[in-house]
């Protein structure tokens, strides 16, 4: 009796941690215009969502959102992707985040994470950190910025749109 | 029967949704000499250092646990505070989240922010050795759905986990969204209000008129309306007694503000950003003593310098940090100035644009003292609302990011710069800069490519003239190799001119990635965010891991 009671135990202890491992926290964002988002709403989206941590200082980040910016509409149109742009800029240099996304011309959903609160609770240390959620599970992630990126990003999209 | 418990387990598992989240970051160094680089003989001993930081937080239902441990085993990297040693926890706390109903109420650590951090900010840094958290309370409740309040109090952590300031920090700040609650549509209008307090206790019984507690508050407004928006802060610090060289200075006291205005106009392909901040005897810590302390420690609001934070090597030589505080002895009291941003970007098909799209930033920044005259007979410093005093800083910078080909691009930057290193850093001369770097970007293939980056200073006094080099080859999307040197050539010390290269190479792989590095580093200030932390020179390898599960 007690070697099963340990083993539900276990296997109770294993099943809590392993189901919504990958979901994404109750943690509040403003976005550019003000609004705010629980960042945890995203789980519920039918469609992948891509969740990509940048900084208006960081140039790979800039790069890999130059990047996707060409194949943006595309993708929208094949996948049905959203791509939720997470700035970690504080005060310092926050005052960039507009001006940056609209002279880019980047049509993401940009959030501010002003205090990092978004960062620290998915243990995001480095930027860029890119992942792709799929029913509130991640399906992929990439913690720093390599060129070509986004191709691994398209495959990726391809292979959950064939789930 | 095992089935149906099972069965059992896992559906009540997956109807209570639960998680453990786990970060590791581990910083690693070995120092060796060299011929030119020695690190100081008191820190020889101990030539291999670790930083390491594990977290582990517990979310179920409306409830988060968690805690991160730090080891500085055997020692600390070296210029990290000395209190940040061995194996302890770091911070530790619970919380009730409940975001549907805007109740969210920590116990333990917590970090904060009020508005722009001008008044009140507990965050952590690691690069910096930066972790202010305060351990108490802090409630957060949305009152109305356009009214939110948070209100707090704690002793604030400055060393291990529960080493605490002797003080306690207490605020209050109120957010009212206007524009949601006058129902104006596509208008940002929103106000703020705080209060922080320090509660000091610890009396100092050799000096009169010394407070107990000492207040501050803050009010301040956004308003956007079409690609217009405007923003404007001011603080007020209750007269606290003046800190020089960690002592109080006897009958002499002092209140402080600040007042910040953001400018912004962005529309089509076209942004842009003006800062504009007056700061007199800003600088705020939980104990009063540790005003100025070279560890960052005891911070209780934030005081980035408002200048661009550059990505070339050579153009972080000379970094800007924000004047807020006040220097008795050389009677200099706070900054006044501002920076800008313009950005366009020259759409694709256009003349200036070519095929693949072109995109301009310009940016700059000018910050001084203020104006300041000394009142000898009652011991009065007195500051000029809008005047310039003596010059501290300037910069201008230009940056073009052009696609030439689908699979080539570059980006090219000259900056101008001064710099009065006498006022900074106590050095002898100001340096002004002139500062060029190129960066080509070729992809080979759809995930391989090549970087280079040239970089040259022209600098007119301190360490004299640098060039730089950094060769980056990108074989998939897992590995990245590198090398890099800076040279500083133009040292009129011909025997001080070093090449500061190195070698390395990263691995990553979904959320690890661990890099390897094998080189010399230069000394000086490492800054993230406008705070800075001094970093001696060094040489050896350097080993860095970060996971996440």
């Amino acid at each position: 009796m007690r070697l099963r009671l340990s083993l539900v135990t276990i296997c109770l202890l294993f099943v809590t941690f392993a189901i919504g491992q990958n979901k994404l926290p109750n943690v509040a964002l403003k976005s550019l215009n003000s609004k705010t988002v629980n960042i945890a709403n995203y789980n519920n989206s039918s469609k992948p969502v891509i969740v990509s941590f940048w900084a208006t200082w960081c140039g790979p980040c800039i790069k890999e959102l130059e990047a996707i910016k060409s194949r943006y509409a595309q993708w929208q149109k094949d996948y049905g992707v959203e791509l939720v742009a997470i700035s970690i800029d504080d005060s310092k240099t926050i005052s960039r985040v507009k001006p940056m996304v609209t002279s880019k011309g980047w049509k993401y959903e940009v959030l501010l994470d002003t205090n990092q609160e978004l960062k620290r609770a998915l243990n995001v240390v480095n930027v860029p950190y890119t992942m792709i959620l799929y029913k509130g599970k991640v399906m992929f992630t990439h913690s720093n910025y390599t060129p070509g990126i986004e191709n691994k990003i398209e495959q990726e999209l391809n292979k959950i749109s064939k789930k | 029967m095992k089935k149906i418990i099972l069965s059992a387990t896992l559906l009540t598992s997956s109807f209570f949704y639960a998680q453990v989240r786990v970060g590791i970051e581990s910083n690693n160094q070995y120092y060796l000499d060299d011929d030119k680089i020695k690190i100081e003989e008191n820190e020889a001993e101990d030539r291999f250092r670790s930083n390491t930081y594990i977290k582990v937080d517990y979310f179920k239902n409306k409830w988060e646990f968690g805690t991160q441990i730090e080891s500085y085993y055997p020692k600390a990297i070296i210029n990290y505070s000395p209190d940040l040693q061995d194996a302890n926890i770091g911070t530790i706390y619970a919380r009730y989240n409940d975001i549907d109903n805007g109740i969210n109420i920590t116990l333990g650590h917590f970090y904060e922010q009020f508005g722009s951090g001008l008044i009140l900010r507990s965050w952590e840094d690691r690069a910096l050795g930066i972790n202010n958290a305060l351990f108490g309370v802090n409630a957060k409740l949305r009152l109305t759905k356009n009214l939110d309040l948070t209100a707090l109090t704690g002793k604030q952590r400055i060393g291990m986990g529960f080493d605490l300031s002797e003080s306690y920090v207490m605020g209050s700040n109120l957010e009212f969204n206007a524009a949601d609650a006058l129902k104006f549509e596509n208008i940002d209008f929103r106000f703020g209000a705080s209060y922080v307090g320090r509660l000091d206790e610890h009396k100092e019984t050799g000096y009169a008129g010394v407070n107990d507690l000492i207040s501050a508050f803050s009010g301040r407004f956004n308003l956007g309306i079409g690609g217009f928006n405007f923003g404007t802060e001011y603080v007020h610090k209750q007269k606290d007694i003046v800190i020089a060289n960690e002592d109080y200075v006897d009958g002499t006291f002092l209140d402080g503000n600040a007042l910040l205005v953001n400018l912004g106009y962005n529309k089509g392909n076209f942004g842009s950003s003006v800062n504009l901040r007056r700061m007199e005897n800003m600088s705020f810590y939980s104990e009063r003593k540790l005003a100025g302390n070279q560890y960052n420690k005891s911070i209780i609001n934030y005081i980035p310098a408002l200048t661009k934070q550059y990505d070339f090597s050579l153009q972080n030589i000379y970094v800007y940090q924000a004047q807020g505080g006040i220097n008795w002895f050389e009677k200099r009291n706070g900054e006044i100035g501002g920076q800008y941003d313009f950005y366009y970007d020259f759409v694709e098909g256009t003349a200036l644009g070519g095929k693949y799209g072109t995109h301009l930033a310009v940016n700059g920044s000018y910050w001084g003292g203020l104006k300041s005259t000394y009142d000898f007979a009652n011991n009065k410093l007195e500051d000029e609302f809008l005047k310039l005093g003596e010059k501290y800083y300037s910069d201008i910078a230009v940056e073009i990011r052009k696609n030439w080909t689908s699979n080539f691009q570059t980006i090219t930057m000259y900056m101008n710069q001064y710099y009065n290193a006498p006022v900074l850093e106590g050095k002898f001369d100001e340096v002004k800069t002139d500062i060029v770097s190129v960066e080509g970007l070729y992809n080979f293939s759809e995930t391989s490519s090549v970087r280079l980056q040239l970089q040259n200073m022209w600098a007119s006094a301190d360490k004299g003239d640098w060039g730089a080099a950094l060769l980056e080859f990108v074989p998939n999307t897992m590995f990245s190799i590198y090398v890099t040197d800076m040279y500083n050539y133009g040292n009129t010390h011909p025997e001080s001119r070093i090449h500061y290269y190195s070698v390395g190479g990263s691995f990553s792989k979904g959320a690890t990635r661990i890099a390897v590095n094998y080189g010399r580093q230069r000394g000086g200030l490492m800054c993230v965010g406008g705070v800075c932390r001094y970093v001696p020179e060094s040489n050896g390898f350097t080993l860095n891991l970060t996971t996440n599960f």
